[in-house]
């Protein structure tokens, strides 16, 4: 789906860990992912943003390989404390989605 | 970095020259996308522009390995390179000198009010 991309930056972090909790990825194959699931907007500059944000808050591994054409790139491993933060991103969210679902069905009560 | 670097900036000049050197390498669209880049980023440099180091070379990083996969610029980039920037600098990544006059005047203004009550 397009243009979502205000309400996709608070989650993307999240799509990122559970992407590379997955197995050991690089940054084409992780914007592959999230294109075949049907986030057509993302492109890698954003996925980069993310990984980079995951490195600086040691959320992540990174071990340089070296490729047959070009630069090494830099594949990613998730560590315990990412595992932590993936764990802590879905109770969020399935807060989050519980509630809005809630919102959508439930009658609220107005106090008055 | 000598003190004589850190007066003059010939050691980020050195850098930068290192940096475009490496753009030189690159097709001639990601080329163009390299130039946006440095121009938004300048936008979050500090004082010295010395914060924006890394961080270009980050990009520049990338630049490279994308273009060698033969992948378009716009497929990397997207259009919006002013973001794309943004997110690079993060939000506590490199914080520019007219963040950190914010910050003062806010505390100096706080301080006055508190003095008020």
């Amino acid at each position: 789906m397009e243009n979502n991309t205000e309400m996709m930056k608070g989650v993307l972090e999240g799509c990122v860990l559970e992407i590379i909790s997955r197995g050991e990825t690089y940054g084409y194959e992780i914007t592959q992912q999230l294109r075949k699931l049907g986030f057509t907007d993302v492109v890698e500059g954003t996925v980069y943003t993310i990984t980079m944000r995951l490195e600086r808050n040691n959320l992540v591994d990174i071990e340089k390989k070296r490729s047959t054409v070009g630069p090494p790139r830099k594949f990613y491993t998730l560590n315990a404390a990412g595992q932590d933060h993936l764990a802590l991103f879905w109770r969020k969210w399935e807060f989050i989605s519980d509630k809005m679902n809630e919102l959508r069905t439930k009658e609220i009560n107005r106090s008055n | 970095m000598n003190f004589f670097e850190k007066v003059t900036g010939s050691d980020m000049t050195k850098q930068m020259k290192g940096f475009d050197a490496r753009a030189k390498g690159l097709p001639a669209d990601y080329q163009a996308a390299w130039e946006e880049i440095k121009s938004n980023l300048w936008l979050h440099g500090d004082f010295t522009g010395r914060n924006l180091m890394p961080i270009m070379d980050s990009a520049l990083e990338l630049l490279e390995v994308t273009a060698a996969d033969g992948q378009r610029v716009e497929e990397v980039l997207g259009d919006d390179i002013k973001g794309f920037c943004a997110a690079l600098v993060g939000d506590e990544g490199a914080k520019s000198y007219r963040d950190k006059w914010r910050e003062q005047l806010n505390r100096n203004v706080a301080r006055k009010l508190g003095g008020l009550k």
